[in-house]
């Protein structure tokens, strides 16, 4: 990668990957606003070096033009031990995946899901509503994506924790472990559940689980490649659910942790959303743009210039959503929570032919949990002597998040 | 819902090309601007009354692609 042309100011020190981002106290959009007052481009010498993207525009400009900016790599480091499938592949390959899959992740299929997803929403408040506290993460947050999406894909709950495990060694490999240690760990995780797909996918095949999961349409749905219909690989299989697999259960987490931290911190907010819940769908749209989880990457395979800079054919870059959807040539006063903003063109869920599948979905976890948490336990309060815990990497969120508020049945 | 097509009423259009399916129209609107099966919006509304013509520009406003655009209004009818 050159960089000798490149001026120091534009050379920063920041490193997603680097706990202290989020850890003790989350800092990650103070940096990522330090960063985009720096410039629309700037460039890390982490992993390798590469270029971080720090603005609405330019972040828009990456993420619609996959011909010049491959999505593989789309991680900094080898979370998947090769390419998460259809992520990491640029059209016109990935189109035929993502034809495939679309159907079945559509707004009309995930609505019809809603009245369970209440259910499985009031049933975990139950659990916790008397008790006048919480820890919102392990009896809420984490809960609602992994029961939901489980229960989508038919597979077990009872594997719940080996997803969560195997997918945050993925994300964050060995927290306070050396590089090395993580990349091991990575490696075992994938290998891991790479297995754990390989039997369903056998028991598909044979016949012997013949339930009409999600799972099993995917398996069984032919697609439509530039060469011929074709049945998916075992490989793209595993590859797929895997990405499925983090997708669904880590970013929701994370934005409903946001959801409290925010309104929690914004009470006259929270309250414009408990007078009228007709507020909640505009409300979720300002809570996805004013943290956004992903951080995505991507690959030059040309040289081009942009934000002021040349990037080199083969140069690697990040995009801080998070960063974009706080731009101030975008939003007006960016850093406020306001739950009614209109417009709110954030780009939580990215943009172009990559953006993300499982967003109808989440906007329904997501408007559903804020109708019953405001409608049920509309006083929650964070609690100062245990504040929440967050993390950073390419997939932000929240781990811990003690709550208080005035017992309810 | 359909609209019969009048006189002077304007109606939503959509650029595919430039449409990734986020989705905020068909959201907000769900009688002018509805889904198809793989999630991108389809305009039922053949035309919009003219006294509705806010709710179009915010339509047009909220897509993070700029892909919806007012058609003005036809002579057909």
């Amino acid at each position: 990668m050159t960089t000798t042309q490149l001026p120091d100011r534009l050379i920063v020190d920041f490193d997603v990957y680097d706990q202290t981002l989020a850890m003790p106290e989350d800092v990650f959009q103070e940096r990522a606003a330090a960063l985009r007052a720096i410039g629309p481009v700037v460039y890390s010498k982490a992993h390798g070096g590469h270029w971080i993207v720090t603005r609405y525009e330019e972040i828009h400009q990456v993420l619609r033009d996959p011909e010049t900016f491959s999505s593989y790599p789309n991680n900094l480091v080898n979370a998947g031990q090769g390419k998460f499938i259809p992520i990491e592949l640029d059209p016109p390959e990935h189109t035929y995946y993502r034809q495939a899959l679309q159907p079945l992740f559509s707004p009309k299929r995930m609505k019809e899901l809603e009245p369970r997803i209440r259910d499985v929403i009031n049933e975990l408040i139950d659990d916790f509503a008397a008790r006048g506290e919480a820890e919102f993460i392990s009896e809420f947050a984490h809960e609602l994506p992994t029961r939901v999406f489980l229960a989508l894909m038919g597979w077990p709950l009872e594997d719940a924790e080996m997803f969560t495990t195997t997918t945050d060694v993925a994300l964050q490999g060995v927290p306070g472990g050396t590089e090395e240690e993580s990349a091991t760990a990575r490696e075992a995780a994938a290998n891991q559940i790479f297995g754990y797909f390989g039997a369903i996918v056998a028991g598909v095949r044979s016949g012997e689980i013949t339930s009409d999961t999600l799972t099993a349409q995917i398996i069984n749905t032919p697609i439509e490649m530039g060469d011929g219909v074709r049945l998916l690989t075992d490989e793209e299989l595993y590859r797929m659910f895997f990405l499925l697999l983090i997708a669904g259960l880590h970013t929701v987490q994370g934005s409903l942790a946001w959801a409290i931290i925010h309104l929690a911190n914004n009470p006259g907010q929270r309250q414009e959303i408990v007078d009228d819940p007709d507020t909640v769908s505009a409300a979720v749209e300002e809570i996805l743009r004013i943290e956004a989880a992903v951080i995505a990457g991507r690959r030059a395979t040309r040289d081009v210039e942009i934000g002021g800079v040349t990037i080199r054919e083969g140069d690697q870059l990040i995009v801080l959503l998070c960063s974009a959807n706080r731009d101030g040539a975008e939003f007006e006063d960016p850093d406020e929570l306001r739950v009614d903003r209109s417009p709110n063109r954030h780009l939580s869920f990215g943009a172009g032919p990559h953006r993300c599948i499982g967003s109808h979905l989440a906007r329904i976890e997501l408007k559903l949990a804020m109708e019953e948490i405001h409608k049920r336990l509309p006083d929650y309060r964070l609690v100062p002597e245990d504040p929440p815990i967050l993390h950073a990497t390419q997939v932000r969120g929240c781990i811990r998040l003690p709550i208080t508020f005035t017992p309810a049945s | 819902m359909r609209t019969h097509a009048q006189n002077r009423a304007p109606s939503l259009r959509v650029d595919r090309s430039a449409c990734a399916g986020h989705g905020l129209c068909y959201g907000a609107a769900p009688d002018i601007v509805d889904s198809d099966d793989q999630g991108y919006p389809v305009v039922v509304a053949e035309s919009v009354p003219q006294e509705r013509r806010d709710q179009l520009d915010a339509l047009v406003e909220m897509c993070p692609e700029r892909a919806l655009s007012v058609e003005p209004p036809t002579r057909k009818g």
